[in-house]
């Protein structure tokens, strides 16, 4: 909850608008150069050889002639810090390099693969906060025995792990009831297992921290004088509660955002949808650095504009955050 | 054709209902129906059962592969299993083999050895053309071995299988001559496997990302699209005149398309079939099948991968195991049947050789690998790992009796991570120190590549027992310029080696399966290798799909010959 309390200082802090973002676009930079770096260094750290990825994988027995021509193409005979500069001016001018595996641009796995991706995770984000929304209300609504059991139900949903949960769900609505096709694909109604998946452990998450605020809401004296103004049960949660709860939720939206993309890695390769997550998986175990640099960006780069777009709902739900930093 | 019991076969069986839930209840079930099941399919050319009335043309097969994704659909670039599994749908060889192992036409009608051995000449069918309406000839045969030993191609499995050749002539339009550094009795099986298919000399000219989206060749299926992660997308070639040999009479191809779709997760793949989503299956887990014994409207189609059996390999280049004593008490002390019996099902039947059991000249020797624990205590306590630590593995001179064991979780599935955990668990018994390394492909090759290891499991699937030569001759020490080299047990003979450079250079058969028999003898005998089975390979399908089978060659499924009946 900290992390929510800190970003939502510095605007009042920074004083403008303006300002406020120009210091929102400088921490973007630094978290896309940090990324990329991180990712650079540690794949070069870990074992295996990125040349390999260029000569049909792992374990390739190429000749020395396709390995030293490999190597040259690709400049990884250069120094290790000459091909981390390379790269990073290659980023600087936009040119996110050549996937070693897929012999493709970089940039356009990642235009093909990331909209597939988007919407899974924009999906999941949007039924999480639906099952979040309907299990707060209708707890604290209905009673001391109602809490316990919506508290008990998202405590199990918190802790179901993706790998266990997709397979159980295929099992019953693939298998068992014939439903919903086990391989997801690019069909529309492949969308619905992948996005339950990730929607359940997530909006037992964001339930929890719903319902508490919620409840804190209610006992509040905002609450108590709303209803003394006659003000039904119903209109106290809705319009009053509701926007108290939102608001740890809304902040905590953008890092739900980052667990969803490391969530799909798991659910596209159940589901055997194409997708970032099963992009990012082959790439890194096949060493291919450009491709899995390129994807840490993409995501760090959505990660952000996330926050940056829950920090701006933050304002609008939250009226003392509006006037006061529009003051 | 008739099948002894004694005799290896190539032919992939097709397992009556029964039979896997029989072989779990009884054991000495197994063999009779095995049995059976060999004869069965020995008598049918096509896998199925019969019963089912003349091949109708039409419709779409959906296959889904459990094998990684290609990242190039033209097999001479790398060179991989999931680039063989799909290729065998588009591209064909100069020669194939017939289910008792024997080498047999395809796109070369007739071939013939020159007297010293150092050049082959080919003839050619006549009037094939390449889906691109390219013919077949000479030249084209040429274009292809220049493209594989090309480096700027980046061939690896194919690049060693012409190893020897230094040079490729057009005789005539139709006959095309190999000249070799060395006689090569493995050439033929090296040029049935389909990293070495022929190609539209054409195409081949083509941009290599652009080859390798859409390579051309003369199968029975062409390339049209290819959905990346998501599935590759082949039509039918009317224009189809060149089966192999052993196919079955017919007018096929008969799918109007395939849609090759890549499902990774085993328990997906599954619930695909069983709902009707995907007809064929590949890649079948242990509990996948068992569950298909029950379900009438499935099939299995079995067929082990040649080559190298799957086996440990005990790495006598470094110590404890290069002392034969301490390999032989590892291999004495480690209860493999037990493991097998309880994690595969019965799904999977014990090997006691170094090759494949489709592999006509394989060794096997179960008295080596009887589990013996008393006996390997006995070793042990000979060898000089007389005391034991507070934990009760061995100790000698201060240092503990530990065995490093690199797995890769990308080649070693579920149920063989398990088996290697429960021979962690037995060899402790003798005091053995065992650690597993699980790994993803590229840190176990690096682990391999700095010689970290003491054991570890590495399939390898090539045509034919040249095999022993590249997993057991000393050259296979030295690494390939990438860290690779194959002999993983540091088999380092002058003995072996002179046996496997003579297999590989003689012309007579009887002579080469000598040697290659001596070899398998000494491999066996040193305690170098733990085989376990043969490389599983096990295929499920809808009983609507009929004339499905796996080529003779590299186990992979062709689609040649299927048809839907639904």
């Amino acid at each position: 909850m900290t992390i929510v309390a800190a970003s939502r200082v510095s605007p009042r802090r920074g004083g403008t608008g303006v300002r406020w973002l120009i210091g929102r676009l400088g921490g973007l930079l630094f978290v896309l150069w940090a990324a990329a770096t991180l990712t650079f260094f540690a794949l070069r750290l870990i074992p295996g050889d990125p040349a390999e990825a260029l000569l049909g994988g792992p374990g390739s027995q190429a000749s020395d002639e396709a390995l030293a021509a490999a190597r040259e193409e690709y400049g990884l005979n250069q120094p290790l810090w000459m091909q981390y500069l390379a790269q990073m001016g290659r980023y600087l001018l936009l040119d996110f390099g050549t996937s070693y595996s897929l012999r493709e641009p970089v940039s356009s796995v990642i235009a093909e693969q990331f909209p597939g991706t988007l919407l899974l995770a924009s999906l999941a984000l949007a039924l999480a906060w639906v099952l979040a929304i309907t299990v707060a209300v209708w707890s604290a609504r209905s009673g001391r025995i109602a809490g316990a059991l919506g508290s008990a139900l998202e405590v199990v949903a918190v802790a179901l792990p993706h790998f266990w949960l997709a397979t159980s769900l295929v099992l019953l609505f693939s298998t068992t009831l014939g439903w919903l096709p086990p391989i997801s694909g690019r069909s529309p109604s492949g969308l619905v297992l992948p996005v339950i998946t990730l929607a359940i452990p997530l909006a037992g998450f964001l339930g929890q921290v719903m319902r508490e605020s919620l409840l804190n809401a209610l006992s509040s004296p905002f609450a108590q004088s709303a209803r003394t103004r006659g003000e039904t049960a119903t209109g106290v949660i809705w319009r009053h509660g509701l926007r108290h709860a939102a608001l740890p939720a809304i902040g905590l939206s953008g890092w739900a955002f980052g667990t969803l993309v490391s969530g799909a890695v798991v659910v596209e390769t159940v589901f055997a949808r194409p997708g970032l997550g099963r992009t990012l998986l082959s790439a890194v175990q096949a060493r291919d650095i450009p491709l899995v640099t390129g994807t840490v960006l993409v995501v760090a780069l959505a990660y952000s504009l996330v926050t940056t777009l829950t920090d701006v709902l933050d304002r609008i739900a939250d009226p003392r955050l509006r006037t006061e930093a529009n003051a | 054709m008739a099948i002894r019991p004694s005799s290896p076969s190539r032919t992939a069986t097709s397992r009556t209902k029964t039979s896997r839930t029989a072989a779990t209840r009884a054991g000495l079930a197994i063999s009779g129906l095995t049995l059976t099941a060999l004869i069965l399919s020995g008598c049918a050319p096509a896998a199925d059962n019969g019963g089912s009335s003349d091949p109708v043309a039409g419709g779409t097969l959906t296959y889904a592969t459990g094998d990684a994704e290609p990242t190039c659909l033209d097999p001479h670039v790398g060179g991989n299993y999931p680039q063989a599994l799909v290729a065998t749908q588009y591209l064909e060889s100069l020669v194939s083999l017939d289910a008792s192992g024997a080498v047999i036409p395809w796109l070369a009608t007739e071939w013939s050895e020159a007297e010293d051995g150092l050049s082959w000449d080919f003839t050619l069918r006549d009037n094939v053309t390449f889906t691109d309406g390219e013919p077949l000839n000479a030249a084209a045969v040429q274009a292809n071995v220049a493209h594989v030993q090309d480096p700027a191609t980046g061939s690896s499995t194919g690049y060693l299988a012409l190893g020897k050749v230094t040079g490729v002539e057009a005789v005539s339009d139709t006959v095309v001559r190999f000249t070799l550094s060395a006689p090569d009795s493995a050439l033929l099986e090296s040029l049935s496997q389909p990293w070495v298919a022929m190609q539209s000399p054409a195409a081949l000219e083509r941009a290599k990302e652009v080859n390798c989206e859409s390579p051309v060749g003369t199968g029975p299926f062409v390339v049209t699209e290819w959905d990346r992660q998501n599935s590759i997308t082949l039509e039918r070639n009317d224009d189809y005149t060149s089966p192999p040999a052993d196919a079955a009479d017919g007018d096929g191809p008969y799918l109007d398309s395939i849609v090759w779709r890549f499902v990774p997760d085993s328990a997906t793949r599954y619930a695909a079939l069983a709902s009707g989503e995907v007809d064929v299956i590949d890649n079948a887990q242990p509990d996948a099948l068992v569950a298909a014994d029950d379900d009438d409207s499935l099939e299995e189609l079995d067929a082990p991968r040649p080559g190298a059996s799957n086996r440990l390999e005990l790495n006598s280049g470094i110590a404890p195991f290069n002392d034969v004593a301490v390999r032989e008490a590892f291999i004495r002390a480690a209860n493999v049947n037990d493991g097998i019996t309880s994690l595969f099902f019965g799904t999977a039947e014990r090997s006691y050789s170094a090759l494949s059991s489709v592999e006509p000249l394989g060794v096997s020797d179960p008295d080596l690998f009887d589990f013996d624990l008393e006996k390997s205590n006995e070793l042990l306590d000979a060898a000089g790992w007389t005391e034991r630590d507070a934990d009760g593995y061995r100790v000698k001179d201060g240092e503990r009796l530990t065995v490093t064991f690199p797995v890769s979780t990308n080649q070693s599935i579920p149920a063989e991570q398990s088996l290697f955990e429960q021979i962690q668990a037995t060899t402790k018994e003798a005091g053995f120190d065992v650690v597993l390394e699980p790994g993803d492909l590229s840190t176990w090759y690096a682990t391999l590549a700095a010689n970290e290891y003491n054991v570890v499991s590495a399939p390898y699937t090539k045509v034919g027992p040249d095999v022993l030569r590249i997993l057991y001759h000393s050259d296979g020490i030295t690494p390939a310029p990438s860290g690779y080299f194959a002999n993983l047990a540091q088999v380092n003979l002058p003995e072996l080696d002179t046996l496997l450079t003579e297999a590989s250079e003689v012309s007579d058969a009887e002579q080469r399966s000598q040697l290659y028999a001596d070899a398998q003898q000494i491999v066996l005998d040193g305690f170098y290798i733990l085989p376990l089975y043969d490389q599983q390979n096990h295929y499920l399908y809808n009983t609507a799909v009929e004339g499905l089978r796996a080529m003779p060659t590299v186990s992979t499924p062709t689609l040649a010959e299927a048809w839907l009946d639904r």
